[in-house]
């Protein structure tokens, strides 16, 4: 009973153990808070990123093959036998190019803009073709286009969602119509780009090679704005036009007509790998694929899951949240050390008292759990309160955040950056529990030492202090 | 006849013999030096029996009286307590030993500063119980503690901390602590050392009332000839060793 209570008593009447406390409140709330962010923007950059893709994505090796055989250029077959695939729930036909945006009017000579890296008014941006309704059986291309406009900002959505390649409503040309695309919002908004406003994009045309580019084989077409999408994906919102398939591969001459598929599953967790595993071998059988292998691990590389395909995004904000919870546990670390010094200081002032429980009958067994206990308090008050304190305010994370702003007129979660509209957090119990876990251990690993020096202390040496 | 180890100086253990010490040793190491300080020194306690060790500083008495006290193990001979040879039991039975059979009073009171007095006195009663155990008896330990305090004389200061009590007052406190668990040996170190003549002797008066009532085998340690001439017995020591043992009111 002894071990309990004194340690209680010992705790409040040392105040120093506060600051141990303390330590333990600040580093366990400051890591569930921030881990709790962390897995937030991951969830949500997760979220972004797939909403562009799909499930899966295929990009077919059109390069000629051994044996003189080149894949057939239409994608009209390879669909038909990904959707024969009853974990399929749709597939799409994509081509994807590149090309370089002036706002039309502004426009100079065409030679200048290919030559001089220095000129402002373009823009290098990815066009992608689309067939609109295959797309929207794939992709979240559909709540992209329909994603509320970021706080505050014009709104230059399409105005019908369902046919987004339709003429903009308020668009009167002078004399024949440019044809539609829809823009990234981030792009609409660095170029003043708005639903009806005239660009002209170049493109160096497919199947001509590098060396034979010039200002007379580059392809240049206007096109006019029908709206905008958001994502929340910046590479996408910044740099991407959508056009529809067959229009793009006019515009480059013929030469393609897709460069990739995507595929959405049913239940992609539970197939996601089968299925990429059967479309490899069956496609490649019937002709439908190249079979090309990656020269580094020789793996078949044309069928991809969208976590390869961004993996290098996810990664590095996956490495970021472990580098953050392997600093903050240095906060842990550093009060665990803190209870270590109070604790071995304790010992030191509390010799007498341990001489004399020794002669009372406490053994050193229990000397060393009475000094453990008040490690031990310290865990369960600083831990506690640190993970109540860091899930509440992981929870609270959004109005927290704008009061702050509001209060000290700064921005401190910059919305136009991250292209989220709220400071995302997602509290993770097991994670909390680990972090909590991990204090009680490392402040009782550190507590250790100062104990069992308690413990072995010669009772008499002790009584002797005077 | 018993085995050896349960046998105390001048015959066997009997019921008597309630605290007995054979033969006893200490010595130090102090670099190549060895310090010799006790030099077999034997000891026999019946119960009740009322003994005052004396000697000047240096002689060995402390040293004598923790090992006496289990707080310090002697270089070799044997303690016996109740009939048990108290050094070579584990560390976990000679701690309990220490919390039930034997009490202490320190010259220093060696209170604990955080607890108040009723919670010095229950200290040994927390040491004895587990939690489950004290929490069950709490009210009638406390009372206990409360009662015995008050037959101390110390009623009105209960809820006291040590450092609000005078230094008679701690040596009673010190002494309700060591009587609680109604040990049968009572060991006394300078007692009233610390304290001025009249409260000592109010001190002394309380613990030879307690010695008396409760039949305890009390060893008292001294440096007062009055305080000695008090007890029946008084044994002397000088360079550690044993110089006399006897009733020295006869002489």
């Amino acid at each position: 009973m002894y071990k309990t209570f004194l340690s209680w008593r010992y705790l409040f009447a040392r105040r120093t153990n506060w600051i141990g406390i303390a330590g333990i409140f600040l580093g366990v709330g400051a890591m569930i808070l921030i881990l709790s962010i962390m897995s937030g923007f991951l969830g949500e950059t997760r979220a972004a990123v797939r909403g562009s893709l799909a499930d899966l994505v295929i990009r077919p090796d059109f390069r000629e093959r051994a044996d003189g055989k080149t894949l057939a250029p239409e994608p009209e077959r390879l669909l038909a036998a990904v959707r024969a695939d009853p974990r399929v729930a749709g597939a799409s036909a994509q081509l994807s190019w590149f090309g370089v945006i002036t706002v039309k009017g502004e426009e100079e000579d065409t030679r200048l803009i290919l030559s001089d890296p220095q000129f402002s008014k373009q823009s290098g941006v990815n066009l992608v073709g689309i067939d609109v309704a295959d797309e929207f059986q794939t992709s979240e291309l559909k709540k992209a286009l329909e994603r509320e406009p970021l706080q505050g900002r014009m709104d230059t959505r399409v105005a019908d969602v369902e046919h987004p390649f339709a003429r903009p409503p308020d668009y009167h040309p002078r004399g024949r119509p440019y044809p539609s695309v829809i823009v990234g919002e981030q792009l609409a908004r660095n170029w003043l780009l708005r639903p009806g406003s005239e660009i002209t994009i170049y493109v160096p045309p497919a199947g001509v090679s590098i060396d034979k580019l010039s200002s007379e084989t580059v392809n240049n077409l206007s096109y006019v704005v029908a709206g905008t999408f958001r994502t929340q994906e910046n590479e996408m919102d910044l740099g991407t036009i959508y056009f529809e398939r067959d229009e793009l591969s006019r515009f480059l001459g013929r030469e393609l007509e897709y460069s990739q598929v995507l595929v959405r599953l049913h239940d992609y967790a539970k197939d996601g790998l089968a299925v990429k595993a059967a479309l490899n071998e069956q496609l490649i059988a019937s002709n439908l694929l190249r079979g090309t292998r990656s020269m580094r691990t020789g793996e078949l590389v044309e069928v991809n899951t969208w976590e390869e395909q961004r993996g290098t995004l996810l990664g590095a904000i996956e490495n970021e949240r472990v580098l953050m919870a392997i600093m903050l546990s240095l906060v842990v670390l550093v009060a665990a050390f803190t209870i270590f010094a109070i604790l071995s200081m304790m010992v030191t002032e509390k010799r007498r008292d341990i001489g004399i429980l020794c002669a009372l009958g406490a053994t050193p067994g229990g000397i060393q759990a009475l000094f453990l206990f008040i490690a031990l308090w310290d865990a369960v008050l600083g831990a506690t309160a640190g993970a109540v304190a860091g899930v509440w305010l992981a929870w609270k994370i959004d109005p927290f955040e704008r009061w702050l702003s509001a209060t000290f007129h700064v921005e401190i979660f910059r919305r136009d950056v991250y292209l989220f509209d709220h400071l995302p957090a997602i509290v993770d119990p097991r994670g909390v529990a680990s972090i909590v876990l991990g204090a009680f251990l490392c402040t009782l690993v550190f507590a250790f030492v100062p104990a069992w020096r308690a413990g072995r202390m010669h009772p008499l040496d002790a009584l002797r202090h005077e | 006849m018993n085995r050896t180890t349960h046998v105390a100086p001048k015959g066997p253990v009997t019921a008597t013999h309630v605290l007995s010490a054979r033969a006893v040793t200490k010595s130090f190491q102090i670099g190549d030096r060895k310090l010799e300080i006790l030099h077999g020194v034997d000891l026999a306690l019946g119960r009740g029996e009322l003994v005052s060790l004396m000697g000047s500083s240096g002689a060995g008495k402390s040293t004598f009286l923790h090992i006496l006290g289990l707080l310090e193990s002697p270089t070799s001979g044997e303690v016996f307590i109740e009939g048990r040879c108290a050094w070579k039991l584990p560390v976990q039975e000679r701690a309990a030993i220490r919390n039930q059979k034997l009490g202490f009073v320190f010259q220093f009171y060696h209170l604990l500063a955080e607890l108040d007095a009723v919670e010095n006195v229950l200290l040994p009663a927390m040491i004895l119980h587990g939690r489950g155990a004290y929490l069950g008896r709490r009210k009638a330990l406390r009372e206990k503690a409360r009662s015995l305090l008050a037959k101390f004389g110390l009623d009105h200061r209960l809820e006291h901390r040590p450092a609000q009590l005078s230094g008679g007052e701690r040596q009673r406190v010190a002494l309700a602590r060591a009587l609680f668990l109604d040990p049968p040996i009572l060991i006394a170190d300078e007692p009233t050392g610390n304290l001025d003549s009249a409260t000592g002797e109010k001190v002394l008066e309380l613990l030879l009332t307690e010695q008396k009532e409760r039949e305890l085998t009390l060893l008292l340690v001294t440096h007062d000839e009055r305080i000695a001439s008090r007890c029946r017995r008084v044994v002397r020591m000088q360079d550690g060793r044993i110089l006399s043992d006897g009733d020295e009111r006869r002489a």
